[in-house]
This record gives C-alpha cells, structure tokens and sequence, in this order.
C-alpha cells in the first residue's frame, strides 16, 4: 500500500493524463462540431510517432523539434481528409442523414488504410528509438526527462488549445458551432472554414501526441486502437464538446489505470480499460459530466 | 412471375452445386469453398441485426470467438452437434446478457461500444487462458473437411433463409421502422426495446457455430486470433460492399471478397487490407446500397 | 366516467415547466380543439398522453385506466395514437410500407401481412395517398408527409388519436378538405380526437370543445364561441403574429 502513495505513481499518472487529454482533446473538437467520431484517431498518433522514429533515427533530429514535423504531416492530412470527403458527406444528403454511423465507418476504413499502409511501408516491427533518457531526480520519486518533456510538451498544447477554444475569435465561433449548428450558421459563421480548421486541429493534435509517445513507448502500426478507445472513455467522462471537461476526464481515466495496474498486474491493463469504458456505457449512457449524448 | 421461376430455377442449380461441390472440388478449393460459405454465415447474421437495426456492430467477432472457445473446451467431452449448439447458444447467451445495457446506447456510441465489448471479452480469455497456463489449445481428431463442409453449408443456408424470411416478416417491418425512426417506431406500437435485443440474439447464434466449425478446421484455439476485430471488420464490409438489406448482399459481398482475398491474402494480406478499406471507404460514399441494392435497382430501370 | 382524464399534469426540462398542473377530460367521440401561442406547451401535452415522455407529476386515464409510465409502444396498443408536428417518416421505407408498420404492430395487430397491405391501402386511399403509395416517404411533399403521418396514425386502430397541426402548409381548400376528413374519421370510427391548429377559424368550426394553453397552464375551456370572445384568450394571443 505504501507504493501507492509513492511521488512515482502521481507522476506516471499525471504523464498519462497529458497525453489522454492531449488525444481526446482532438477527438472532442471533431465530434464536438461535426458529430464525426475518428476512430482512426489512434492511427493517426501512429503517424506522428514514425514521423518522430525516422526523424531520429536518419536525420538524428530529437522529437522537441520532429513534433512540429508531426503535427504538420497529420494536420495537412486531416486537411485533405476534410476537403475530399467530409465535406462531401456532411453536404450529401443521403449521407448526412445516417452521418454519425456513416462517418464512422468511413474512418473505420481509414484506420485500417493507416494501419496497413504503415505495415507495408515499414514492416510490423516495434520501434523504438533513445532520446532524452536522462534521469531526473525529484524527491524518492526518479523519472527519465522524457516523460518530463510528455508531460510538459502534453500539458502546454492541451492547454494552449483550450485558451484558443476558449478566448480567440475563431474559437468562439467554434464553441458557437459546436452548441447550436443551427443558430451558429443563422449568424453567418462560416462553418466550412471552422470544419477546416476543426479537422486540421484535431488531427494534428494526434500528431503531435503520437509523436510525444514514441519516445517512451514502442510504436507499430497497429498501436493505435487503444489510444482510441482511451481517448473516447476521456471524452464520455468530460462530457461531450466539453474541452475543459476533457481535462478532468483524462485525469481520472489515467488515474484509475495507472493505479489499477499498480493494485493488480500490468496483464490487466487492457481488461481495466475496456472494463471502465463499458460500465460507463452501461451504467450512464449519458456520460458522467456530459449533458445527454444523443 | 417468370422472373421468380427464373430465381428459383437458378436457387436450385448453385444449392446442387454446392451439394455436389466436395466431389468436384480438390483439398485447397474445398478450403476456399468452406471459408466462402463461413463468411456468407457470418455476414447473414450480421445483416439480420445490424442492416435491418441500422445498429452498427463492429464485436460481431466476440460471437465467433466465444463458439470457438466453447468448441476448443468441450471438444471430444459430448457429441459434436451437441457442442455446436452449445456453441451458437453460447453466442446468443452472450447477446442476451450484454443486449440491454448495450442497446440502450445508439449510433457512433453503440458502434464503438460493441468494438469495446469484442476487446474486452477477448482480454478476459486471454487472461483465463493465462490463467489455466494454457498457450493455445490444439484440436486433435476434428472431422475431415467434408463434414464440415457439409456443416457450413448448412449454416449458410440457414443463416440465408432467416435473412430473407426476416427481412419480410413483420419483425422486418418493425426492425426497418427502428432504423429509420425510432420514436416513430414505438408510437406506432413496435416494441422497439424487445425487437432490438431480439434481434441481436438470434442474429449472435450463428457466429458462434461458425466459430465452433472453424475452429475445428484449423485444430488450434488462439485467442487473439479468433477473436480478431478483423474478422468484425471485415463482415462489415462485406455486409456494406454487398448490400446489407437483402438477403442476396452478403452473398455477393462474401463472394467478392472472398476472390479478392484469394488473390491477394497469401502474397501480400496489407495490401489486400488496404484495398478492403478502400472498398469500404468507397461503398459507403458511392454505392451506399451494395451491389445488390444498384443491381436490382438496375433491373427495375431496364425493365421502365 | 369520461373516456380520457387528465389530472394535474405538469412536465419540467431542467428549469423550463413546459406544461404547469394541467386537468382536463373528454368524453368518446368528442373532437377537442387544443389551442395557445407557440411554447404553450401543446406538443408536451400530445407527448405526456402518447407516452413519449414521462410527466413530471399527474396522471393520464384512459377510461379510467391509468396510462402515464408505460412507455409510448403500450400506450399506443391501449389505443392512443398520435401525429407529429415535425413529421417523422420512415424515409427509405415506401409510403404504404410506412402505414404498414401501423397496422402490423398498433392496437389492431393485424398479422397477417396480406390483410395489413389490404387495409393500409384503404387507409391511403381516405387520406389521398393512395397514388403514392410505392413511392418511397423521402418523394412526399410535407402536405403528404403530414398526410402520412395520419395515415400511419390510423392503421393502429386507435380510440383517441392526437393530431398535432395536420393543417399546416395546406393551402384553402387543401385544409378544407382535410377537415371534412377528420369529421368523418371521426364519424366512421367512433373517434375521440384533440387537435392543435393554429388556425382559428378550421378550429372553431372543427371542435365540439377548445382548451386554450398559455405558457404551459389551462387558461380556458369551453365552447368555441365562447371562447373566440373570452378576454383572456384575446389577451394571450395579442401582439401575436401567427403563421397560419
Ligand atoms: N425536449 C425538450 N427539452 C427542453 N425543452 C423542451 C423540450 N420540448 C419542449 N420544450 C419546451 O417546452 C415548451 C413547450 O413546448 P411545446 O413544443 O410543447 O410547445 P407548443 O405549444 O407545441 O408550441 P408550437 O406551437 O411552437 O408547436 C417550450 O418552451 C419548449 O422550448
Ligand atoms: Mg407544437
């Protein structure tokens, strides 16, 4: 028991929790404004993770300047996504009136295009690279400065993003889309420009998380899923749209995985995750913060 | 009235043919046949819940790996038909349990739920394997592939006619109500909670012998491969591809893929999935009924 | 005993109280009028009595049966059915396919599907959808799909049916025209009806009693006379501009 109270935990949890509201941050923003849900999210973490790989390992350029290089890559990707298909199947009509299901499938494909072109492209291996392994000392707690840079790098864009959301012109007009639709284009907000910037955020957060990642964790193309899924209890838990929410939800998911492990076995991870994700479904369908989710 | 005559006609041959085929047929095509008709279940089952619902399910797979747990437990303890009804109960048990809480949750929430549901279930065997110190169960003695060729056909069939009679019955009414309007639905008087769940226990029996059958062809239990989301996957996509509110759909879809996968899955399976998901991505944008919806809308406008 | 009672019914959204200790009673046969200004609280009403939504506090009696909690689909088998001002059709679903999900389910549970497509298609022809009828809903006119709307309505067979501004959109004769259709709807199935309309005038001429809503509280119940000249009526639709 007295390892639980250990400085240790707190950090590996505070680590997680940056990176889950980092990567449910972007999740949130496009089903927040669009009711797409990305399933592919994960996937596209994996892309800024061997964006960050073969940085390092052909170019020796360390991940602190290869995550502008991720988020770039993913965010033009999210823009092209946008502007080839989305955009095409908000505006159909056909299509728009079963979107949530149909968008979801839609990305379903793509994550399965990502994983597989990445396996095809670089092999099924796991890659890992050494980058900022220094130990930093604080308390009895030891912590290599890799995770330091996760969380500090994790917790800037999270909050960064929010502050934007939260304050900026373009934010408000956001927030404005993602409360009414409706009301938002009576207005004249132009909500294709805010569609726009809403996926090239949002994928080029993912980006930037998977890159963040790669340093501490082994990245393959099929790595991505549970990032997903993590992403997806952060944001029921925050409550849907909520940005700030998020926040709160990554805290808690990390905390209770984190410590879950440390009570039991890291062979439970997995079924804890899952586990928490389905009773909250079951339990409240709504989310715990979250207005009603239909 | 001809062109039923002609339907029927053409029913009869392929079912011969299919009787006939384990005569006519050498081990590997026999192999191809058996997965061909193993998807044709699969997919059937699935459009039985999920196209007629519009209840997206990605966890058709937690079915499937549960019949072929059951199957890899039981084996050679009862007769086989018995283990393979045990098996497709078991799926449907599983339905049923899981059904309620489950579809409480609509669209995108419902769809990653059941992606979640499969995962889960799957991490559970494997922790019960690791548990029993068991790395992979191995399958001695299992009936020769003709048998379960035999058993598959069977399944397909089945599968086939309970899409076909649903889709027409007064449950496909109500079903196809839920899925365009469910509010709707239940002011009209459909018991909108009843037909869902039961829709998704008889829809969970078949996957669960399927997987009971499969496992015994391939004589070995693994649980990251049975319970594989890319088995999920790829029924959705052959349900999509094909049309996914018809009983000719997922013949077509299987049947397409199943090709596609032979050309492609021994030499290189990332190719061959990323090309699924191409067809996937497509299907949804372009062709949203499948190719049995376009080609009966085709012969609607030839015959106009 | 009246056919349907209604005692003390409220309903709140959050902090909104949409409808405030309502009461009222009809008798069989009877065509009640439901007027107010929009947001009275008229649709929450239809969705109290349909069990689309549970209320707050109060109780709904259908000949003295208790039907509020039930959920819409056990309603609706008791005999209640009801129309929506925002039409939800089944939209890739034909039009007759459509009212056939009435008559299969519904109170009258017809099972058998040759009888159920017979009747339907009898239905479509009294509402004049009957040229349409293997058109797919989606191809309707919203003049059809409020058509429909009724057409799915009737083929469960109900005792009360709730219609909730079938007239709008219709043009004169259209809505004259309708009108005759819901008097004999009435007349050859012994129907009790509650309508809300917007429009005065079909109003008044329609119904044998008019209920008038104001912000969710009963105002005022009586015949349409009098209450076309009751002050407060006047008093709560003043400075209103209606869309017909
Ligand atoms: N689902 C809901 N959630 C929150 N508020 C609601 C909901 N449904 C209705 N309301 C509110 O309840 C009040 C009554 O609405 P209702 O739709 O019953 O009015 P109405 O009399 O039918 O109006 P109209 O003439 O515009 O159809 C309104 O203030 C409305 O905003
Ligand atoms: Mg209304």
């Amino acid at each position: 028991m007295d390892q639980l109270a250990s400085t240790q935990l707190l950090l590996s949890a505070l680590v997680l929790a940056s990176i889950y509201a980092l990567v449910a941050l972007g999740l949130n923003l496009i089903y927040g404004t669009m009711r797409l849900l990305n399933v592919a999210h994960g996937e596209l973490m994996m892309l800024g993770g061997y964006t960050s790989f073969w940085a390092f390992e052909l170019l020796g350029v360390g991940t602190l300047w290869s995550m502008f290089g991720a988020i770039a890559l993913t965010a033009a990707l999210g823009a092209l996504c946008y502007v080839t298909v989305f955009r095409y199947v908000v505006r159909n009509r056909e299509l728009a009136a079963r979107l949530e299901s149909n968008s979801l499938l839609i990305f379903f494909g793509f994550s399965i295009i990502i994983q597989n072109g990445l396996s095809i492209a670089f092999s099924a291996d796991q890659r890992s690279y050494t980058y900022l392994n220094g130990i930093f000392a604080l308390g009895d707690a030891r912590v290599e400065l890799n995770r330091l840079a996760v969380l500090g790098v994790g917790a800037a864009a999270t909050a960064a993003c929010v502050l934007f959301f939260r304050f900026s012109r373009l934010g408000l007009a956001t927030r404005a889309l993602i409360q009414q639709r409706d009301a938002a284009s009576l207005v004249g907000i132009n909500a294709d420009r805010i569609q726009l910037l809403v996926f090239c955020v949002g994928f080029g957060m993912a980006g930037l998380a998977g890159s963040l990642v790669s340093m501490t964790e082994t990245v393959t193309p099929f790595g991505g899923f549970p990032y997903t899924i993590s992403a997806f209890i952060v944001i029921i838990l925050g409550g849907l749209g909520n940005l700030t929410g998020g926040i709160l939800g990554a805290v808690l998911l990390a905390t209770i995985e984190i410590y879950g492990v440390a009570l039991t076995s890291s062979a439970y991870r997995s079924i804890l995750v899952y586990g928490v994700f389905i009773a909250i479904l079951f339990l409240r369908p709504q989310g715990l913060l979250g207005r009603k989710m239909r | 009235m001809k062109t039923r005559i002609f339907s029927l006609a053409g029913i009869a041959v392929l079912l011969a043919l299919c009787i006939a085929a384990p005569q006519m047929l050498d081990a590997y095509s026999l192999g191809v046949a058996l997965q061909l008709l193993s998807w044709i279940a699969l997919t059937q089952s699935w459009v039985t819940f999920s196209g007629l619902t519009g209840y997206v399910s990605l966890g058709h797979a937690v079915f499937y790996g549960l019949g072929a747990y059951v199957m890899a437990l039981l084996w050679q303890s009862a007769p086989l038909w018995e283990i393979l009804l045990g098996s497709g109960f078991a799926g449907a048990l599983l339905a049923l349990v899981i059904g309620y809480p489950a579809l409480r949750v609509s669209g995108p929430y419902f769809v990653i739920l059941t992606l979640g549901l499969s995962e889960f279930f799957k991490y559970i065997v494997i922790a019960v394997e690791a548990g029993l110190e068991s790395s992979g169960r191995l399958i001695f003695g299992a009936p020769d592939p003709e048998t379960l060729y035999y058993i598959m056909l069977l399944l397909a069939v089945v599968a086939t006619l309970l899409t076909w009679g649903l889709a027409r019955s007064r449950w496909g009414a109500g079903l196809r109500a839920i899925r365009e309007d469910e509010t709707a639905a239940e002011t009209l008087g459909v018991p909108v909670t009843f037909l869902k769940i039961a829709a998704f226990v008889i829809s969970a029996f078949i996957p669960g012998v399927v997987g009971a059958v499969w496992v015994l062809r391939t004589t070995y239990f693994e649980p990251m491969q049975l319970f594989s989301p890319t088995t999920s996957f790829t029924i959705v996509t052959m349900a999509i591809i094909g049309g996914s509110d018809r009983a000719p759909g997922p013949i077509f879809g299987a049947a397409f893929i199943v090709l596609l996968s032979e050309l492609l899955w021994a030499r290189a399976p990332h190719v061959y999935l990323v090309i699924l998901g191409v067809l996937l991505v497509s299907f949804v944008l372009f062709v949203p009924k499948g190719i049995s919806g376009q080609l009966a809308w085709l012969m609607r406008r030839r015959r106009a | 005993m009246s056919f349907l009672r209604v005692e003390n019914l409220t309903r709140r959204f959050g902090g909104i109280v949409a409808l405030h200790d309502v009461s009222f009673s009809m008798e069989k046969g009877e065509i009640l009028g439901l007027m107010g200004a929009n947001g009275a609280g008229k649709t929450t009403l239809f969705s109290l009595i349909a069990g689309n939504l549970p209320p707050s506090s109060g109780h709904i009696l259908l000949e003295d049966e208790k039907i509020d909690g039930r959920g819409p689909h056990r309603v609706n088998r008791l005999g209640v059915a009801r129309t929506f001002q925002i039409v939800r059709p089944f939209a890739t679903m034909s039009v007759l396919d459509n009212v056939m999900v009435g008559a299969l389910y519904g109170r009258s549970r017809t099972l058998s599907q040759p009888k159920a497509r017979e009747k339907c298609r009898a239905i479509l022809d009294e509402v004049g959808l009957a040229d349409r009828a293997d058109l797919p809903a989606a191809a309707l006119t919203l003049a059809g799909r409020k058509r429909l709307e009724v057409a799915r309505a009737l083929a469960t067979e109900p005792r009360l049916l709730l219609l909730d501004e079938v007239l709008a959109g219709l043009n004169a004769s259209e809505a004259n025209d309708a009108l005759d259709l819901i008097r004999h709807l009435r007349d050859s199935r012994m129907l009790s009806i509650i309508v809300i309309e917007h429009v005065m005038k079909a109003l008044m001429r329609l119904s044998h009693r008019i209920l008038v809503l104001h912000d969710g509280r009963k105002i005022m119940e009586g015949a349409p006379a009098e209450v076309a000249n009751d002050p407060r009526v006047i008093k709560a639709y003043l400075g209103e501009t209606r869309d017909a």
